[in-house]
């Protein structure tokens, strides 16, 4: 029965138990991947390293038997470094998309997969509070955007793009044709008064998400009617004023008061802004230096000098986003200023840190071989990009559902409960911090339940040890050594052949994506 | 395709055994069968045996041994060790690829006949750059040679096909002989043909009639000269020959020895005529010459080593047990077992001050006396045999020269620590030590030196012999256990340490084979005598293997505390060809280089480890100016990355990143970060690895940039100050340049136009920096800068 210290606290366990085991005793966290209770320890990942007797060698905790008089120390900056440098190793050698490239390129990050199997599976209320976790106004955005996202869309290296933007579009046509469109359920009042100024994208957008955070929101515009850039700057062509209107009528359901006809810096001054609200936003879009400095906000080449990540000027409680920061004239990089810059407000409103929106974080497949591109669509639906006519149409519910079908789903399986993404976010770790040749990609897709994709695996081999424990004939088997090592079915068969009896347990157990269930979310 | 036939599989596992631990010999019978592994054999293989198709697909892909696509009819192992890196084993192996038309990810040439593969090390660093072809090897090989090596191979084996070799009887043994002609047949002496040789001397005897025996030894070390015949005169007199060619034989016989079958005249002009050929240099590149001992090179060479593991070293025939007893063999092992008890044996290596030969210098005794203490049933002995260090060919040496004093150490080591079963472990390029080791056994077995009830004394010992497949990271003991015992060699986290629970989780004692062979002249002269050598905390002797640039390489056994400059100075003879002495890499990839400034250091555990350095096995390679640091440190990293087992993070993919950016250095397209972060990653990667090999990886690395940082800094801006790296360097004729062709007429890449007479140039589009030119030169015009 040894009695050791960690981090100075005292604990005694029984004989054969490891420094993990003492210290979960005494409440300590370690972090592990490779390690599953029940399981001999793999000491492979060796992100639970901790120093002992203060040598200068690091242990991993996991497999450390614990020893009589042990001192241990499990968090020093010194221990910090090496865990990180541990995920960044594994992260250089990780092929495989957190988020879709398609979500990664939306300035706004919708989670793009996501809406596409909503629309697959026909669940289109499930869709369109996914698109407006990021994007207040589809149904304009769906006639108006560039589509940042269909240029990277993987599908595009194989045939043409899927086209996501008319998808979208879809889901909100749809959404606003139905008999109660779909509003956000606002939290409760929180007793504070936000002035926005302009009624632009941005501007439209922060008082969407203000409103469904619970701040009472008055957007103040030039214009007799909201939508600046939108109802201004746009063809009727294009976009119709009745989507337009159907759009930010929804934000007025929320509650938005809107008061045209006021403009900023004459009839408006900044000083009464910020003695009658709360916070202040500027999303008055392209503006001179002049009337910058007049608000006496500083300037920046790009417009309005901010924060980046929290959009503050530099009068406290005073935020400015959208055209009027940057030189993008991207309606959907507005939207998403707005959305974070309503973010940052609501952090500045409740008292809490000013971190602005939380960062998403993501490792990168990158640019495909053409052989692993053949491999990436090989069981996707190969019909061709649907085109509605006639031109400027939108889809049908069968086109929808047919184009839908054309998403490879390049998102991660498991973002959710990845260990490797959960403490790379927690231990800063960055994926492109190691450049070297990654693995290539492969997905095994023949069993029924399961997808084993090998350029996600970080070598573990708990899969290994449940196959055989399960007793399954074939099971699993490391091929090769060393940077080249796998895991695999013995010769050649197929993962099917593999996991008849513990497919369940594997996905269970995998800490990253490698073995996932086939059904996402 | 044909239908395999099977039935081997049933008869092989029937004469090996359905063991789980038999799987590395069962594949290793099929692939000597097959040239590779069949799928279907290792599905067979499952069907008959307790092997689970996990454990043998792990395996079979786990050790670089094994094919898993079939090979041509002969492979082509080209070293990369240490050694024939430095000599340029790279350009050898693009020149093989190249002659046999060979590309992509193919290994064999089209017709099937060669496969060509890599090896790590074959342990001849003496004959660097070497290759083997089937059972021969070439050695001190250029690019251009590599058509006539092949020609030569294919000529050898059709002779061999047709078998028309007249064999001459030996002599008979007779007890009125008038001389002893001896002949080295270590590995080294036997790939540069002491094979034909005693072949030739014997015919040589048996056509002159001449009563001298010839009689096979060890290893003398002097490998530079090999081979090597001593010819020992009745009144003991001895004449040394280096570097005899079979047909020599006849001429050397007969200047010593009274024909009784021809006439004294036609000797008298043979002699006459030998007298010619070995002073003639001009007759043959290669100076043949007849060394005599007091010669003060070949005395340098002798005279500041110390035989104790290699005691009798050129005199006594390996095999030959007799000779061993009569040599006090066996003596100490019948004392420890008649007379002394584990503890007083214990105590005895105690106080000789032993210390582990295999790399880190843990206290013998320490280790002996904790499996001594551990109270089980089952102990058992295994001897580390895997000697995998490139640039290392020790206890290749060791076990081909003295099979006998290395049993008869394990045999008191078992007796010590209460264990009765034990193991050789022994690396898969060794098969002449293999084969020399398992004859040892069975004789000691049939002379009652091994089994049961050994020399009377109550103990009983049983040996066996494992195999390797080639994987450097067996030399680490948790995962050497782990190969024993039929799985992939994967080392694990200690403590437990062995002697607590070891091979099948029983107490074991691992020890190195040098470490072994110590033991028996430790327990016979005494600790004391032991304990006289060397410095305060490394005591006795420490074998080397001396290879690179030295004049004169081999294995050397030499008293700890001997400096590293007598090393290669004195014994050595210092840089050939008349470069500067730059650094000895010492240790191999868990060691380090130990720059001139620095070699009067002493020999000593300590200190090698304080210079960033490592006594390792014992490998010894000399650098000098041509040898470009930052290669060195990336050859050492791609050596551990490609032998890492990929267990753990910091080695499997720390080790990899590093070489990507020591590959970028020697690119020339290193970014400003790189010395930082590769820095960075070295301290990750030794601090936080799971087992030695991850721990000391990152060794040689950090050696060279304490040393030569300035080089660093040079590939940084495109620059190779030793001109090594190809990517930086360019090949040119300078006005030196007397237009004779040689090099246009070598040039593998048609990179020279032959002009006579003229100036040549080299395209450097074409040109592929193999160094062909540069070789064959005899103006010294060709410039690399």
């Amino acid at each position: 029965m040894p009695k050791l210290t960690i981090n100075k606290k005292k604990v005694q366990v029984d004989n054969g138990a490891t420094i993990l085991d003492a210290a979960g005793k005494l409440g300590i966290e370690i972090p592990t991947m490779c390690f599953l209770k029940g399981y001999k320890p793999s000491t492979s990942c060796m992100l639970c390293v901790v120093k002992v007797n203060n040598s200068d060698k690091l242990l991993p905790a996991c497999g450390t038997i614990a020893q009589e008089g042990m001192k241990v120390e499990t968090d020093s900056d010194e221990i910090r470094q090496a865990r990180k440098t541990a995920l960044e190793l594994l992260l250089s050698d990780h092929a495989g998309d957190c988020i879709g490239p398609c979500q990664a390129a939306c300035p706004a990050h919708m989670n793009i997969p996501l809406m596409i199997r909503q629309i697959a599976d026909g669940k289109l209320r499930d869709a369109i509070v996914t698109v407006k976790k990021n994007i207040p106004l589809p149904a304009v955005l769906g006639r108006i955007c560039p589509k940042p996202c269909e240029q990277t869309c993987r599908r595009a290296q194989f045939d043409k793009a899927v086209s996501i933007c008319l998808l979208k579009r879809y889901v909100a046509d749809v959404d606003l044709q139905s008999e109660k469109p779909y509003l956000p359920t606002r939290d409760k009042n929180r007793n504070k008064q936000v002035a926005v100024v302009g009624a632009g994208p941005a501007g439209l957008a922060a008082a969407y998400y203000l409103l469904t955070d619970g701040y009472s929101c008055t957007i103040f515009d030039d214009h007799e009617n909201p939508g600046g850039m939108l109802r201004y700057g746009v063809s009727q062509d294009k976009l119709p004023t009745d989507v337009l209107d159907a759009e930010i009528e929804l934000i007025k359901k929320l509650g938005m008061v809107f008061k045209g006809q006021i403009p900023i810096g004459y009839a408006l001054k900044m000083e009464e802004l910020r003695k009658d609200f709360d916070a202040v936003l500027i999303a008055i879009g392209q503006t001179k230096p002049e009337d910058v400095e007049s608000m006496g906000l500083e300037t920046s080449p790009n417009g309005i000098a901010i924060n980046p990540r929290t959009y503050e000027t530099n009068l406290p409680g005073v935020f400015a986003a959208g055209a009027a920061v940057r030189k993008s004239k991207l309606a959907v990089r507005a939207l998403a200023d707005g959305k974070e810059a309503a973010i940052a407000i609501g952090q500045f409103l409740s008292g809490q840190t000013m971190t602005g929106s939380p960062h998403v974080f993501n490792t990168r497949l990158g640019k495909l071989e053409d052989d692993e591109i053949e491999r990436f669509v090989a069981y996707a639906d190969k019909t061709e990009r649907l085109t509605p006519s006639p031109e400027g149409a939108g889809f049908t519910d069968d086109q929808a559902s047919a184009e839908a079908d054309r998403c490879l789903h390049c998102d991660c399986r498991k973002p959710q409960n990845c260990k490797l993404r959960q403490y790379a976010r927690q231990y800063g770790a960055k994926p492109g911090h190691y450049k070297g040749g990654r693995r290539s990609f492969f997905q095994h897709v023949q069993h029924t339940d399961i997808i084993y994709e090998p350029g996600k695996c970080i070598s573990c081999g708990l899969c290994i040890q449940i196959a055989a424990e399960a007793g399954e004939s074939l099971g699993l088997t490391f091929i090769g050594r060393g940077f080249d090592v796998r895991v695999a079915v013995p010769f050649h068969h197929s993962i099917a052949e593999g996991l008849r009896l513990a497919a369940k347990k594997c996905v269970e157990a995998c800490p990253t994506g490698a073995i996932v269930f086939k059904t996402k979310n | 395709m044909n239908e395999l036939d099977l039935t081997f599989i049933d008869k092989a596992v029937e004469k090996i055994g359905t063991g789980p631990e038999k799987v590395l010999a069962i594949l290793q019978d099929i692939q000597e069968h097959f040239g590779y592994l069949p799928t279907e054999t290792l599905e067979r293989v499952c069907s008959l045996t307790e092997i689970t198709p996990a454990s043998i697909a792990g395996v079979s892909t786990f050790y670089n041994q094994f094919r898993h696509r079939p090979a041509g009819r002969h492979i082509i192992h080209i070293c990369l060790g240490t050694a024939c890196h430095v000599k340029g084993g790279n350009q050898i192996y693009d020149a093989f690829r190249r002659h046999l038309n060979i590309s992509g990810e193919e290994d064999t040439d089209s017709k099937k006949l060669f496969t060509v593969e890599k090896i790590a090390c074959l342990g001849c660093c003496t004959l660097a750059p070497a290759v083997k072809i089937g059972e021969i090897t070439y050695g001190h090989l250029t690019p251009d040679a590599v058509p006539t090596v092949l020609s030569d191979f294919l000529r050898y084996e059709e002779a061999k096909a047709s078998h028309l070799q007249k064999t001459y009887k030996p002599q008979a043994e007779t007890t009125d002989t008038c001389g002893e002609l001896r002949i080295g047949l270590g590995s080294c002496c036997v790939s540069r043909g002491s094979g034909k040789l005693h072949k030739a001397l014997e015919q040589a005897l048996s056509q002159t009639g001449i009563r001298a025996a010839v009689k096979r030894v060890g290893c003398v070390g002097m490998c530079y000269q090999t081979p090597l015949l001593e010819v020992v005169l009745p009144n003991n007199r001895s004449f040394l020959y280096a570097r005899v060619k079979p047909e020599d034989a006849r001429a050397i016989v007969l200047r010593h020895f009274k024909p009784k079958k021809i006439t004294r005249k036609i000797r008298n002009t043979i002699s006459t005529t030998l007298d010619k050929i070995l002073t003639d240099q001009s007759w043959e590149p290669i100076t043949r010459y007849s060394i005599d001992v007091r010669d003060k090179t070949v005395a340098d060479f002798l005279n500041k080593q110390k035989h104790i593991v290699t005691e009798y070293c050129g005199f006594i025939d390996p095999v030959d047990l007799d000779e061993y007893v009569q040599n006090d063999g066996f003596n100490a092992l019948q004392k420890c077992v008649k007379e002394l008890s584990p503890e007083q044996i214990i105590d005895e290596i105690g106080r000789a001050g032993l210390r582990g030969r295999g790399g880190a210098g843990y206290p013998t005794h320490l280790k002996w006396s904790a499996v001594h203490n551990t109270k089980s049933e089952q102990k058992y002995v295994i001897c580390n045999g895997d000697e995998g260090d490139p640039g290392a060919f020790m206890d290749r040496m060791l076990m081909e020269s003295y099979p006998y004093r290395i049993i008869e150490g394990v045999a008191i080591a078992a007796y010590s620590v209460g264990a009765n079963q034990g193991y050789f472990y022994i690396r898969a390029e060794y098969p002449l030590a293999t084969k020399r080791m398992s004859e040892a056994i069975s004789n000691c077995r049939k002379r009652g030196f091994l089994g049961d009830n050994i020399m009377g004394g109550g103990f009983s010992l049983h040996l066996e012999i494992a195999a390797g497949a080639g994987a450097f990271v067996c030399g680490e003991e948790t995962a050497l256990m782990a190969s024993i015992e039929g799985r992939r060699g994967m080392p694990r986290l200690r403590p437990p340490y062995p002697a607590v629970s070891g091979l099948w989780d029983q107490p074991t004692l691992i020890n190195n084979v040098e470490t072994y062979a110590a033991v028996p002249w430790i327990m016979r002269n005494g600790s004391e005598a032991f304990a006289q050598l060397g410095t305060s905390n490394s005591k006795g002797t420490k074998v080397f293997a001396l290879a690179g640039k030295v004049a004169r390489g081999g294995l050397i056994e030499v008293p700890m505390g001997i400096s590293i400059k007598e090393i290669i100075e004195d014994i050595g003879g210092g840089i050939a060809g008349g470069l500067r002495f730059k650094a000895v890499q010492v240790g191999g990839p868990s060691g380090g280089c130990v720059p001139v400034e620095m070699s009067h250091i002493p020999v000593d555990y300590e200190t090698l480890k304080d210079v960033g350095a490592m006594m390792g096995s014992g490998g010894l390679v000399a650098l000098d100016e041509s040898d470009c640091m930052v290669d060195i440190a990336r050859y050492f990293l791609e050596f551990t990355q490609n032998q890492s087992c990929g267990k753990c993070t910091f080695c499997r993919i720390g080790t990899r990143r590093m070489l990507d950016i020591l590959e970028r250095l020697c690119e020339g397209q290193g970014k400003k970060t790189d010395i930082q972060e590769l820095e960075h990653l070295a301290k990750m990667v030794q601090q936080a690895s799971l087992c030695g090999l991850g721990k000391t990886a990152p060794n040689p690395v950090l050696s060279t940039i304490r040393y030569f940082r300035e080089e660093y800094w040079a590939h940084l801006n495109k620059r190779c100050p030793a001109g090594r790296c190809r990517a930086l360097i360019t090949y040119s004729i300078t006005d030196d340049c007397i237009g004779c062709t040689l090099c246009a007429q070598h040039c593998p890449a048609g990179a020279i136009e032959m002009k006579p007479y003229q100036k040549h140039e080299i395209d450097t589009e074409k040109c592929i920096r193999c160094g062909t030119c540069k070789s064959v030169c005899q103006s010294d015009a060709v410039k690399v800068e």
